[in-house]
C-alpha cells in the first residue's frame, strides 16, 4: 500500500473511533511581508520575498522524506502585464482594464472531477456576463516535491478572465469575493477535498504549496519571470502538527497570513454562527445568503480567521480596522482616551479573536502586518531610505545594506503597521492608530453604554429567597458536602482566593464514582501546551477581561452608535440583589423560566423538561424578550431542578439553532454553583451572567454562625473576587484573555457523558469515552433529591472527595494497602508485594483503566524466556519532583535508588546541587539522569544541563496543566535559594508558559537549543493529556523531540488550586493511546519514545499502558509511598510528617525512607511485570506494545459496557515501521555555525598560545544558538580552557534566535547588527554585546536591536545591548547584568536577580511579579509609574552612593563596549542625569539587602509591606 | 476562624490535668479534668488535616475525626456536635472509654515524634458542651412508619440501633433484663471511667425520642421469644455476654473469688445508690482485702482500679503476658499504678490454697514463645519458677462467654457457633431466622463498647434495608393484583 493510501486508511479509522479530528490540527509558523512604500510594483520586491520566505525554513518542519514540507507560500499583487502577455501568446488580446485570474487546485487523479470543477467555474463565471479567456496549466517543477507532497498533489491551475461589465476596483473585487463562494458551494461533495481556490481576484495571487520554503521558485518557475513584478510581497512558512500533506492549508489564505494560534477559535467559530442572522451589509445586500457560512467547517484557525476578513473587507471596512476589531489591543490604564474610547467600541462590537498571532494581510488599498495583544510572537521590521519596509517573524531574513536602513522596530503587542499602497505612505504602529481613532466619533458612541453598577445602585441588598431549614435540603440537592463549604467555599470567602491542595487526585473519575456531585465534574478544563501558550492571570491581568455585554447584539457588518446600545457588566456574576432589579427593571423585556421536572408526575421527565425550557425559551424571544432569566429557585419536595448546565447547554444551542441567540441574554440563577469551575462550565455553554444565589444564602447563613470574621458584605464580595480571579485563571489556561471570546466556545471536554447528549447541548465538545445520558442522569438527581427531602438530616454528607474519608468518595490510595505496601518493601517481601497488588486489583473501580480485562491470543510461555528484571528497569522513573518540594533527603534517596536501578529519576524544576553531579565513594550516585527545564528556569546552567542524559522540558503538569507555580517564600530555605539563585525567603515564581515557547515553532527551536548544549542528551517533553493531544505530539515529534510523556490529570502536585487537581486535565489512558495511534499514522512512533506518568501502582498499570502504547513510565506518588508517604497532603504547607514534602529540619529528620526500600518497590514491579508478560504469552515489553487487542472492556460496578464505549481506546493505526522507538541514540538537528568555531578555535590555540582567543564570523538569521554548543565543549573539556582566556566571537550580521545561549565564562560575543528573539537565553556567565554596524546612520536608542525574550532564566554573565529590546526583556533572569535603550511590554518580569539598566522608555507592565534582582530606568519623561507594576516592587530615585556608583560603573562598561552615544551623554551630564534614574527594587528583598536602598517614603512603605 | 491548624510542630500534647492519685482514691469520680475552651481548641489545631485520617480508619464507628477537630479548634462546636454525633450515638461516652490509644490517637499520624492529637478528650469537650448548651435533642422522623422493632437488650450495641432506626420513623422497643437500661455502660463499666449521669441522660434522650424501654424483662421468662417475634416485623438480638470465663486450677471453688463482673455490678450499684446485700456484708467489698486480679484486659482494669477505691490492702494484678502484649489500654495500666496496683507480669495463677476462704494464691511465671494466630507471643508456663501471693478476695477477670441464648429464649432453630456467639450473615447481619438480626458481643465475643455501637448502626441499616425492601415487595404485589 503507498504511504498516502496507508494514511488515508489510518485517518478514516481514527477519525471514526474519534481519536483524531482535523479540528485538533495547529499550525504555526513564520510570516512576513516586503512592500514598496510607493505602491510601484518592482521585480526586487518579488525577490525579496522570495529571498525572505527562504531564511525561514526554520521555523517550519519537513516529513521524512526530507522534501517534503509542511506549506510555504507567497501573495503577490497581480502582475496583470505578464499574464497578459501569456494571453497575448495565444492569440486572444486581452482588454485594457484588468482582468481577473483565479490559482486553482483541482483533482488530479480523478479526471472525470476535474472536469466537472472546470465546468462549474467557467458557468459560474460566464453566469455573471464575464468573458473567459483561457485556463492556463501553471508550470511547475516536480524535483523540487518530496513523495508524499507529489502523493497529494493537486493539478494547478490558473483561469483568466475579463472584467466585462466594467466594474470598479472595489465591486470587482466583491464580485469575485461572491463568484468564489458561489462556485465552492457548488462543487460536489466528492470533489470538494481536492478542489481549492487560492486566489481569485485581479488585485492580488498566492502561490503556494507543500515543498520547502527554498523550493518555492524552484517548485513555480513563474517567480523567477523578470515579469513577474510586484508592489506588496506576503510571504508565509507553515509548521504544522500533522504530516498529512494538504496543500489548501498553505498559507497565505486570500486576505490573511497567520503565525500563531486562536485560542478562542471554537468561541469565535459560534459567535459568527450567532452573529449571521443580524449581518446586514448594503455593500453585500442579498449576496450575504450566498457567503454564508462565514466559516466553513474544517477550516483551520487561520483559514476561519482569513473569511472572516475576507467577510469585512467586502463590506466596506478598511483593513486596519478589521485587524483592530478581531485582534484589538488591550485596555491599559494610561490610554489616551481616545484610544481607549476606539477599542471599547471595537469590543462593542465584536468578540476578539484572541490568543498569539503575528498577522499580515493585504485587502484594498492596504497591506498591514499587526500582533496580538499579548505580543506572543515575534514581528520586527525595518525601513529603508528607498521607501521598502520588510516585516516579519525575524530580523535579517533580507540582506538589507546598513546604510539604508532608516529605522529598525518591532510591533508591539495589540498594535499594527501598515502601507497604504494607493496613497504610498508608510503608517508607522503610532500613526496608524492616530488615523483609526479619528474616523468616527467613538468617544460619543461609546456614552451609549449603560454601566450596570449606575442601574442598580445596591449590589449585594439582603435577598433571601427561604428559610434556614430548607438550605440543608437546597445544598444536599446540589450535591454539596461539608468538605465542599470548609474546604472550598470558606477559603474564597476569606482569602479571596481559591483553595489550595497539594498531591494528585486519586479519586475515580465522575463517571465511575458512585457519589453523584452533580454534572459538573464531567467537564474537564482545556489548557494550553506547545502550540499556544497559557497565560498568567496575576500578573498580566492589564490584558485581561471579564467585561459582560448585557443586550441585544447588533449587526456586527455595521459602523455606528448603535453598536453601543447595550449594559456593560464588570463581571458575569451577579448578586441576588442584582438579579432581582434587573428583572424589575427589566420587566416583559424579560422572561423567567423555570428549570425543574415534577419527579412525582410519570409524564413529565428530565429529558422532555429539557425540551419543554427549550420551546419556552424559543416563544419568549420570539414575543420580544431580550433577557432570559433561568432560574431553579423554586425546587421542594416534588420538584427536582434540572442540572443547570444542562438547561443553559439546551437553551444556549436551541437559540442558536432558531437563529435567536443573539437577540437575548441567558442569566442563570443556579443552586449547584459554587466553586470557579462550575462557573466557567457555565459560561463556556453559553450562559451570560450567573447569580449564585444558594452560596450567596450559604455564605449568610455561615456569617450568622459567626463562622467568618468578616462583615457579610465583605464576605459575599471576597467570594466575588475568588470567582472572578478563579474565571480569569481558567481562561488563561486556554490563553485566552476576554471572556466574551470565551463565552460559549466549549472550552472543555466532556468525559462520561452520553454522546448524543453531548452532541446535542454542547455541539463540538469532545466526548470520547460517551457515557451518562438524559435516564441515567435523572435517576442519579432524583436519588439527591429524595435523599433531601425524605431524611431528616442535621448535617451534611462529609464529603471525602478531596480528602479521603472512610464513608466518602473512593481514593485509590487506600490506608491499608499503603500499610501493606509500606511493609512489603520495608521487609523486602514479594508475597506481601503480592497482597498490595491483589488488593489494589480488587477495589472498586476508580481508573478507566479498571474497565479493562486482559484477553489470552498466545499461549502461556514459561517465565525463563521473559526479558530479564534489569531490561525493564531502565524503563521505570520516578516522577519529576524537585528538590524544593521534596525534601533533600527524600530526592537524593530517589536518585540513588533510581541509579543503582539504571531507572531514571529528574532533578525536578529547581536546579541540583552540583556537588551531587559527582559519584559518591560507595559507587551511588545523588545525580539525576533526567534534568528538568520548566518555565521558571530556575538553577538551569549550562553545568547543569551538561550533567545528565536526558533533559525533561515540562510543558504542562498533571495536577494543574496550564498554571505556573509558586514557591512561597517561608519554603525558600537557605539551600533552596542557592539551587534556584535566589534569596532565602523571597517568593519564587514559575510563569504559566515557557516565555520562549508560545508556538510549535518556538518549541523546536528550544529543543535545538537544548540538543546544542548538551550534544549528547536526548530531549523529552511532558505533556497532560487531553483530546487533541495527538497532533501535537505528532508536532513535537517533529520538532526532534526524543521522548514524549504523557501525563495523567492525575499526576501529583506540591501546591495547586484544588480545582485544577480536580478538573483540568484527563485520564492517561485516553491521552496516550491516542499519542500512539496518532503517531502511528504519521510514521513517526519509531522515532520517539513514549513515557506515561499519573498513578501507576502496579504491574498490570505497567502492561496496561504498554499495549495502548507506553514504552516507559513515571511512578511518583507510589515511589514516595515506599518512602514513607502517608498521603497526608500537606506538601503545600511545608509540616509533612513524614519528612518527605518539607523544608523544616526538625520534620526532615522524620524521614524514614532509603533507597533499597523504593529499589524493592521497583523489583517487585519489574518482577510481576515478568509475571503477566508470561501468562500473555509474551517475551518482551516491545513486543506488546499498541497490542490493544490483548484488553477487552467489561462491565463493572453498574458501568456497562452499554453505556460507556472504550473502543476508541482500542483502535489501531497500521504502520509499516515498529510501534516503539528505534532510536538508539538520540534524533539529531542540524549543527551550528559553532560546528566551525570550536574547529577554528582549537586550531587558533595550537597555533598560538595568547590570553585571548578571536574569531570573526559573518552571520544570518539562520545562524542559530551560537556559542551553546561551544558552551558544551568548554564545560567538557575544563582542562583546555581557563577562565581568563577570554573566547572572543566576533559576528556580523543578523544573529539567529538565541544568540549566546546558556553562554559560559570564558567567552565573549560581539555583534555588529543586531539579533533575533531569546538573546542570553540561560547566560551562564558568558558575556554578550551587541551594536549597530559602524555604516547604519540611524539612532540606535530609538531602533530595535535585539527580539523578544532576552535573558530568559538568565543565571550569570551581561549582555549589553545598544538599542531597544523587545517583548519581556529579563524575564526570570535571576543573575545576569543588563544594559539596554529601552523595552516593550512586560520586562523584568518575574525577575528574581541580576541588575537591569533600561536608558529609555518601558513598556506596559513592568517589573510584573520581579521577587529580586534590581531595575534602573532612565526615566527622562518621567512616566515610568504609568507602566510599572508595582504590586512587588518599589521604586524611587537612586540616592545611595552605592547604588549610584554600581550603576555608573554599569554604564561606563556599556559604553566601552557598544560606544552607546546616549551612555556618553548620561556620563558626561552624570550630575545631572543621575537624578532621571529611578531605582526598582522587589519588596521583598528589602530587608535582605547588604546595601539598601534609602526609600523616600517610609510610611508608604511600611503601609506596603503590611 | 483564625486559629491555624497543623499546629503540632509548635504546640505540644496536654492532656487536661488529672487529679492526683491520692485525691482520686477517695471517690469514684472521672481522674480528668475537663479541657476549658481555650486548651480544647489549642490541642484540637495540632490536627494535620490528613489526606488519609488513619485516626478515622482505625476508629470503629469511623468518626470524621479531622472535621470535628477543626471545628472545636476554630470553637464552632455546635457544627463539631452535628458531625460527631452522625457517626456516633454516644460520643460523650467513647470519648471517656475508648481505649483511645490503640484505636484513633494510637494511630495518629503525627504521634510518632510529636505525640498523637488528644482526640478522645476533645470529643469529650464538644459533646459535654453539647449537653451543656442544649444542642443534644431527641430525635424527631421526618414521618411515622407503622413497622416496629423488637431490640433485645439495652446496652451501647441496642442502644444505638434503637435511636438509628427512630430517626427512620420505625416504632421502637426495646426489652432488657436489668433494672435500668445501659448494659455494661450502667452497671459493668466504673463510675471513674464513666460518671452514671452520663449514661442516664442519654437513655433519658432515646425515651424522649419515642423509644419504649421495658426493663426487667427477660425473654424466654417474662415472655416467650415468639411472643417478640410475632409483636415486631423485626428483631435485634443485642444481648452482650455476660458469662464469666472460669479458671481451671485448683482451688478455683473456695470462696471469695468472684467473676469479675459481680465484683464490678455490686460496685456500680452502690454507686447508684442501690442496696447491694452482698457488697454491705463485706463480701464483695475489697475493703482492706489483700485482692489479687487474674486478668490483663479492660475488665482486670475495671477491677483493679475499683478495688483499690475501695480501700483494699494491696492489689495485684496478674496477667500471664508483658506489658508490651496487654490486651488493654496502656494508659489504664499507668493510672491504675499511679494509684498504687502491683503489676505481675509474666504470672500465672496455678494454684489457689485456703480453708473454705481463698488465702493464697500460687504463681507460676511464664516465658514467651514464638507469636500466635493472633500474632502475640504465645506464653509458656515454667513450672518451676513459682511464688506465693497473699489473698483475700481473688477476682476473675479472663474474659466472657457468651449464654446459651437459644435455649435461654427456648428458640432452638436459632444457629450459633461454635464458641457460642450467634451465627449471622455479615453482610446483612441477619441470623438464620428471616427478621431476626443479632448484634454486638452477642456476635463478635466480648469487646469494646464502640464496636457494639458500630454494630447496632450497622444491624439499623441492615434492618430498614430489610424492611423497606418488603414494603416495596408489597407495594409491587399490590400492583400485581390490581
Amino acid at each position: 500500500m503507498n504511504k498516502i493510501k496507508l494514511l488515508k486508511k489510518n485517518i478514516f479509522a481514527l477519525s471514526k473511533a474519534g481519536i483524531y479530528n482535523s479540528k485538533n490540527e495547529h499550525d504555526a509558523c513564520g510570516v512576513g511581508l516586503v512592500a514598496a512604500i510607493d505602491g510601484n510594483s518592482k521585480r526586487s520586491i518579488v525577490e525579496a520575498g522570495i529571498t525572505a520566505l527562504k531564511a525561514l525554513w526554520h521555523r517550519g518542519a519537513v516529513d521524512a522524506d526530507g522534501k517534503t514540507g509542511d506549506g510555504a507560500g507567497l501573495q503577490l499583487a497581480y502582475p496583470q502585464e505578464f499574464f497578459k502577455d501569456y494571453i497575448r501568446s495565444l492569440g486572444v488580446e486581452p482588454s485594457k482594464q484588468n482582468i481577473a485570474v483565479g490559482m486553482f487546485f483541482l483533482p488530479r487523479t480523478d479526471l472525470f472531477n476535474q472536469e466537472v470543477c472546470r465546468t462549474i467555474v467557467e458557468k459560474e463565471i460566464v453566469n455573471i456576463g464575464n468573458k473567459i479567456y483561457c485556463w492556463r496549466s501553471v508550470p511547475i517543477n516536480l524535483d523540487a516535491l518530496g513523495q508524499k507532497a507529489n502523493e497529494t498533489r493537486p493539478e494547478i491551475e490558473q483561469i483568466f478572465f475579463e472584467n466585462s461589465k466594467n466594474l470598479n476596483e472595489v465591486e470587482f473585487e466583491k464580485e469575485l469575493f461572491i463568484l468564489r463562494r458561489k462556485i465552492e458551494k457548488r462543487i460536489p461533495s466528492d470533489s470538494k477535498k481536492d478542489f481549492y481556490i487560492c486566489s481569485l481576484s485581479s488585485k492580488s495571487i498566492v502561490y503556494k504549496g507543500m515543498f520547502l520554503a527554498e523550493q518555492i521558485d524552484v517548485f513555480y518557475p513563474d517567480l523567477n519571470h523578470k515579469e513577474f513584478t510586484s508592489n506588496f510581497a506576503i510571504f508565509h512558512q507553515r509548521y504544522s502538527t500533522n504530516t498529512f500533506p494538504t496543500w489548501s492549508l498553505a498559507q497565505p489564505f486570500r486576505v490573511l497570513s497567520h503565525n500563531g494560534e486562536i485560542n478562542t477559535i471554537q468561541g469565535n467559530t459560534n459567535w459568527s454562527v450567532i452573529h449571521e442572522p443580524k449581518m446586514f451589509s448594503e455593500k453585500l445586500g442579498e449576496n450575504i445568503n450566498v457567503i454564508s457560512p462565514i466559516i466553513q467547517t474544517g477550516s483551520s484557525d487561520s483559514a476561519a480567521l482569513d473569511s472572516f476578513y475576507e467577510l469585512l473587507l467586502h463590506s466596506g471596512k478598511e483593513l486596519p480596522m478589521i485587524k483592530c476589531l478581531t485582534i484589538p489591543e488591550a485596555n491599559y490604564k494610561n490610554q489616551k482616551k481616545q484610544v481607549s474610547d476606539f477599542y471599547k467600541y471595537c469590543n462593542a462590537v465584536l468578540e476578539p479573536w484572541d490568543g498569539p498571532a503575528a498577522i499580515t494581510a493585504f485587502g484594498g488599498d492596504w497591506v498591514i502586518a499587526g500582533m496580538d495583544r499579548n505580543g506572543f510572537r515575534p514581528m520586527r521590521y525595518t525601513l529603508t531610505s528607498d521607501n521598502i519596509l520588510f516585516v516579519g517573524s525575524e530580523t535579517g531574513m533580507v540582506d538589507i545594506e546598513s546604510t539604508k536602513i532608516v529605522k529598525k522596530g518591532h510591533v508591539p503587542p495589540g498594535q499594527l503597521l501598515g502601507v497604504n499602497l494607493k496613497e504610498g505612505k508608510f503608517f508607522s504602529p503610532k500613526k496608524l492608530k492616530k488615523y483609526l481613532i479619528k474616523k468616527n466619533p467613538y468617544g460619543k458612541w461609546i456614552k451609549r453604554i449603560k454601566n450596570f453598577k449606575s442601574i442598580v445602585k445596591t449590589p449585594n441588598q439582603k435577598t433571601l429567597y427561604f428559610d434556614n431549614q430548607d438550605l440543608k435540603k437546597r445544598q444536599i440537592v446540589s450535591g454539596w458536602n461539608i468538605e465542599d463549604l470548609e474546604l472550598i467555599l470558606d477559603p474564597m470567602v476569606l482569602e479571596k482566593k481559591e483553595a489550595v491542595g497539594s498531591m494528585g487526585d486519586d479519586t475515580p473519575i465522575a463517571l465511575l464514582s458512585k457519589n453523584y456531585r452533580g454534572l459538573y465534574p464531567f467537564f474537564r478544563q482545556n489548557f494550553s501546551q506547545v502550540t499556544n501558550p497559557p497565560m498568567d492571570s496575576l500578573r498580566e491581568t492589564n490584558v485581561m477581561t471579564l467585561n459582560t455585554r448585557l443586550g441585544n447584539l447588533c449587526n456586527i457588518l455595521e459602523e455606528n452608535e448603535r453598536q453601543c446600545n447595550f449594559i456593560l457588566l464588570d463581571s458575569p456574576f451577579l448578586f441576588t440583589g442584582e438579579y432581582e432589579a434587573l428583572k424589575k427593571r427589566l420587566k416583559d423585556k424579560s422572561k423567567e423560566i423555570q428549570c425543574l421536572f415534577n419527579i412525582k408526575k410519570t409524564s413529565e421527565n428530565l429529558e422532555k423538561s429539557i425540551k419543554k425550557i427549550q420551546l419556552e425559551s424559543e416563544e419568549a424571544v420570539r414575543s420580544g424578550v431580550e433577557h432570559l432569566l433561568i432560574t431553579d429557585r423554586k425546587m421542594n419536595a416534588d420538584k427536582a431542578p434540572i442540572p443547570m448546565v444542562l438547561a443553559v447547554g439546551a437553551i444556549h444551542t436551541h437559540l442558536v439553532r432558531q437563529g435567536l441567540r443573539s437577540f437575548v441574554s441567558i442569566n442563570v440563577q443556579s443552586s449547584d454553583t459554587m466553586d470557579v469551575h462550575t462557573f466557567a462550565v457555565l459560561i463556556s455553554v453559553g450562559a451570560t451572567t450567573i447569580n449564585p444565589y444558594l452560596v450567596e444564602h450559604t455564605i449568610y447563613d455561615r456569617y450568622k454562625k459567626e463562622i467568618f470574621n468578616i462583615k457579610v458584605l465583605k464576605a459575599l464580595e471576597n467570594y466575588k473576587s475568588a470567582i472572578n480571579n478563579g474565571l480569569l485563571k481558567i481562561m488563561s489556561k486556554m490563553g485566552i484573555s476576554v471572556l466574551s471570546s470565551y463565552r460559549a466556545g466549549y472550552n472543555f471536554e466532556a468525559i462520561g457523558l452520553n454522546r448524543t447528549l453531548v452532541a446535542d447541548l454542547f455541539p463540538g465538545m469532545p466526548s470520547r469515552i460517551s457515557g451518562l445520558g438524559y435516564q441515567e442522569i435523572e435517576k442519579k438527581v432524583t436519588n439527591l433529591h429524595s435523599k433531601a427531602f425524605n431524611e431528616d438530616v442535621i448535617s451534611l454528607p462529609i464529603g471525602g472527595f478531596y480528602k479521603y474519608r472512610e464513608n466518602g468518595e473512593n481514593h485509590y490510595y487506600q490506608p491499608n494497602l499503603i500499610h501493606t505496601l509500606q511493609n512489603a518493601v520495608y521487609t523486602n517481601s514479594y508475597e506481601k508485594f503480592q497482597i498490595y497488588s491483589k488488593g489494589v486489583a480488587n477495589s472498586s473501580t476508580i481508573n478507566i483503566r479498571d474497565l479493562f480485562e486482559f484477553k489470552n491470543v498466545k499461549k502461556e510461555i514459561p517465565l525463563n524466556q521473559v526479558e530479564p528484571e534489569k531490561n525493564i528497569y531502565k524503563r521505570f522513573g520516578s516522577g519529576s519532583m524537585s528538590h524544593g518540594a521534596l525534601s533533600k533527603e527524600a530526592h537524593e534517596t530517589l536518585a540513588i535508588a533510581m541509579n543503582r536501578m539504571g531507572g531514571f529519576s529528574c532533578s525536578g524544576e529547581g536546579g541540583e546541587d552540583s556537588k551531587r553531579f559527582i559519584k559518591l565513594p560507595n559507587g551511588d550516585s545523588k545525580n539525576s539522569r533526567v534534568k528538568q527545564i520548566a518555565s521558571g528556569r530556575f538553577g538551569v546552567t549550562a553545568n547543569y544541563l551538561n550533567n545528565c542524559e536526558e533533559i525533561e522540558i515540562k510543558m504542562a503538569q498533571g495536577a494543574k496543566p496550564g498554571e505556573g507555580g509558586q514557591l512561597p517564600g517561608f519554603k525558600v530555605t537557605e539551600e533552596i535559594a542557592n539551587l534556584r539563585h535566589s534569596t532565602k525567603g523571597v517568593t519564587l515564581i514559575s510563569p504559566p508558559p515557557h516565555h520562549d515557547i508560545y508556538s510549535i515553532e518556538d518549541l523546536a527551536q528550544l529543543i535545538y537549543d537544548l540538543k546544542q548544549i548538551n550534544p549528547k542528551a536526548r530531549v523529552c517533553v511532558k505533556l497532560v493529556a487531553r483530546s487533541g493531544i495527538g497532533t501535537i505530539a505528532a508536532g513535537v515529534a517533529k520538532a526532534k523531540a526524543d521522548i514524549i510523556l504523557i501525563s495523567g490529570h492525575s499526576g501529583g502536585t506540591g501546591a495547586s488550586p484544588q480545582t485544577s487537581i480536580k478538573y483540568a486535565g484527563i485520564p492517561w489512558e485516553l491521552g496516550l493511546s491516542e499519542v500512539h495511534q496518532i503517531l502511528v499514522m504519521n510514521n513517526l512512533r519509531h522515532k520517539v519514545s513514549l513515557r506515561t506518568d499519573g498513578g501507576i501502582k502496579t504491574a498490570r498499570d505497567i502492561i496496561i499502558a504498554s499495549i495502548l502504547g507506553a514504552e516507559e513510565y513515571g511512578i511518583g506518588t507510589t515511589a514516595l509511598v515506599a518512602m514513607g508517604c502517608i498521603l497526608v497532603r500537606q506538601c503545600h504547607s511545608n509540616v509533612c510528617p513524614v519528612g518527605i514534602c518539607t523544608q523544616k529540619p526538625e520534620l526532615r529528620k522524620k524521614f524514614e525512607g532509603t533507597p533499597e526500600k523504593v529499589v524493592n518497590l521497583f523489583t517487585f514491579i519489574a518482577r510481576e511485570t515478568r509475571e503477566i508478560l508470561s501468562k500473555l504469552g509474551f517475551k518482551s515489553i516491545n513486543e506488546i506494545i499498541g497490542k490493544t487487542e490483548l484488553l477487552r472492556q467489561v462491565s463493572k460496578d453498574n458501568i456497562s459496557v452499554n453505556t460507556v464505549d472504550l473502543n476508541s481506546l482500542l483502535v489501531k493505526a497500521v504502520s509499516q515501521y515498529p510501534v516503539y522507538s528505534t532510536i538508539k541514540t538520540r534524533n539529531e538537528v542540524p549543527e551550528t555555525l559553532d560546528k566551525k568555531i570550536i574547529v577554528d578555535l582549537l586550531k587558533q590555540q595550537k597555533k598560538q598560545q595568547v590570553k585571548k582567543s578571536s574569531l570573526k564570523y559573518f552571520i544570518k538569521n539562520t545562524d542559530r544558538a551560537i556559542g551553546a554548543k561551544l558552551s558544551s565543549f568548554i564545560i567538557n573539556n575544563q582542562s583546555q580552557f581557563k577562565k581568563k582566556q577570554k573566547i572572543q566571537i566576533k559576528l556580523e550580521g543578523s544573529a539567529g534566535q538565541s544568540l549566546g545561549a546558556f553562554l559560559v565564562d570564558p567567552i565573549e560575543i560581539f555583534v555588529d547588527g543586531d539579533a533575533n528573539d531569546y538573546v542570553g537565553k540561560g547566560l551562564s556567565g558568558g558575556q554578550i554585546v551587541i551594536k549597530p554596524t559602524k555604516a547604519s546612520k540611524f539612532v540606535p536608542h530609538e531602533n530595535v536591536i535585539i527580539g523578544n525574550t532576552v535573558l530568559y532564566g538568565a543565571t550569570s554573565g551581561e549582555l549589553f545591548a545598544n538599542g531597544k529590546a523587545g517583548e519581556r526583556f529579563a524575564v526570570r533572569n535571576s543573575g545576569a547584568n543588563a544594559v539596554v535603550e529601552g523595552c516593550s511590554n512586560n520586562g523584568c518580569e518575574y525577575m528574581t536577580g541580576g541588575k537591569v539598566v533600561i536608558l529609555g522608555k518601558v513598556g506596559e507592565n513592568f517589573a510584573a511579579g520581579m521577587t529580586g534582582g534590581m531595575a534602573f530606568i532612565y526615566d527622562v519623561k518621567n512616566i515610568l509609574h504609568n507602566f510599572i507594576n508595582d504590586e512587588s516592587v518599589i521604586f524611587q530615585k537612586v540616592e545611595v552612593t552605592y547604588w549610584q556608583t554600581v550603576l555608573l560603573d554599569l554604564l561606563k562598561k556599556h559604553l566601552k563596549l557598544t560606544n552607546s552615544s546616549l551612555a556618553k551623554y548620561i556620563i558626561q551630564n552624570w550630575k545631572i542625569e543621575k537624578k532621571k534614574f529611578l531605582q526598582v527594587t522587589p519588596l521583598e528583598i528589602l530587608d535582605k539587602l547588604e546595601h539598601p536602598v534609602l526609600i523616600q517614603n517610609k510610611e508608604e512603605l511600611e503601609k506596603k509591606l503590611a | 476562624m483564625t486559629v491555624k491548624l497543623l499546629q503540632f510542630v509548635n504546640e505540644k500534647q496536654s492532656m487536661p490535668k488529672k487529679r492526683t492519685s491520692k485525691i482520686r482514691l477517695e471517690d469514684f469520680k472521672e481522674i480528668y479534668n475537663n479541657f476549658n475552651e481555650k486548651e480544647a481548641r489549642k490541642q484540637a489545631s495540632r490536627c494535620s488535616q490528613c489526606g488519609i485520617p488513619f485516626c478515622q480508619v482505625h476508629c470503629p464507628v469511623q468518626n470524621n475525626i479531622p472535621d470535628w477537630l477543626k471545628l472545636a479548634a476554630e470553637n464552632r462546636l455546635k457544627e463539631a456536635y452535628e458531625i460527631s454525633q452522625s457517626t456516633n450515638n454516644f460520643p460523650e461516652i467513647c470519648g471517656s472509654i475508648c481505649p483511645q490509644d490503640r484505636l484513633c490517637e494510637g494511630n495518629c499520624v503525627i504521634e510518632k515524634g510529636f505525640k498523637s492529637v488528644t482526640i478522645g478528650r476533645v470529643e469529650k469537650h464538644i459533646t459535654d458542651t453539647a449537653w451543656e448548651k442544649g444542642w443534644v435533642k431527641p430525635v424527631k422522623p421526618p414521618k411515622e412508619m407503622n413497622k416496629s422493632i423488637g431490640i433485645i437488650g439495652a446496652g451501647p450495641g441496642g442502644m444505638a440501633a434503637a435511636e438509628q432506626l427512630r430517626k427512620k420513623g420505625y416504632q421502637v422497643m426495646i426489652y432488657d433484663k436489668y433494672d435500668r437500661p445501659g448494659g455494661l455502660l450502667i452497671y459493668g463499666i466504673p463510675n471513674f471511667k464513666l460518671e452514671k449521669y452520663v449514661v442516664e441522660r442519654r437513655t433519658q434522650i432515646l425515651k424522649k425520642s419515642g423509644i419504649i424501654f421495658y426493663q426487667d424483662f427477660e425473654v424466654g421468662k417474662t415472655k416467650p421469644f415468639n411472643y417478640l417475634k410475632k409483636k415486631h416485623d423485626a428483631i435485634l438480638i443485642a444481648t452482650g455476654v455476660y458469662k464469666a470465663r472460669d479458671l481451671n486450677i485448683p482451688g478455683i471453688k473456695l470462696s471469695n473469688i468472684f467473676p469479675a463482673l459481680d465484683f464490678l455490678i455490686a460496685s456500680n450499684r452502690k454507686g447508684l445508690g442501690d442496696s447491694v446485700p452482698n457488697f454491705d456484708n463485706g463480701r464483695l467489698n475489697a475493703k482492706k482485702k489483700n485482692v489479687v486480679v487474674v486478668g490483663g484486659g479492660d475488665t482486670a482494669m475495671d477491677c483493679v482500679r475499683t478495688a483499690v477505691r475501695q480501700g483494699a490492702k494491696n492489689v495485684k494484678c496478674l496477667y500471664r503476658r508483658n506489658r508490651e502484649n496487654m490486651p488493654g489500654s496502656m494508659r489504664e495500666v499507668l493510672h491504675a499504678e499511679e494509684e498504687g496496683v502491683e503489676f505481675k507480669w509474666l504470672s500465672v495463677p496455678i494454684n489457689i490454697f485456703g480453708n473454705k476462704q481463698v488465702d493464697a494464691i500460687e504463681v507460676a511465671k511464664v516465658k514467651l514463645g514464638e507469636p500466635d494466630a493472633s500474632g502475640r507471643e504465645s506464653p509458656k508456663i515454667l513450672a518451676k519458677d513459682t511464688f506465693k501471693l497473699k489473698a483475700d478476695m481473688v477476682i476473675k477477670a479472663i474474659g466472657f462467654h457468651p449464654e446459651p441464648l437459644p435455649k435461654l429464649f427456648n428458640h432452638p432453630s436459632l444457629q450459633v457457633t461454635k464458641w457460642g456467639t450467634i451465627k449471622i450473615d455479615h453482610e446483612t447481619m441477619m441470623t438464620n431466622q428471616p427478621g431476626i438480626f443479632a448484634a454486638g458481643d452477642i456476635v463478635r465475643g466480648a469487646a469494646l463498647v464502640v464496636w457494639a455501637i458500630r454494630d447496632g448502626r450497622d444491624a439499623a441499616k441492615s434492618i430498614d434495608n430489610y424492611l423497606s425492601k418488603n414494603i416495596n415487595k408489597e407495594e409491587t404485589k399490590q400492583f400485581a393484583s390490581l
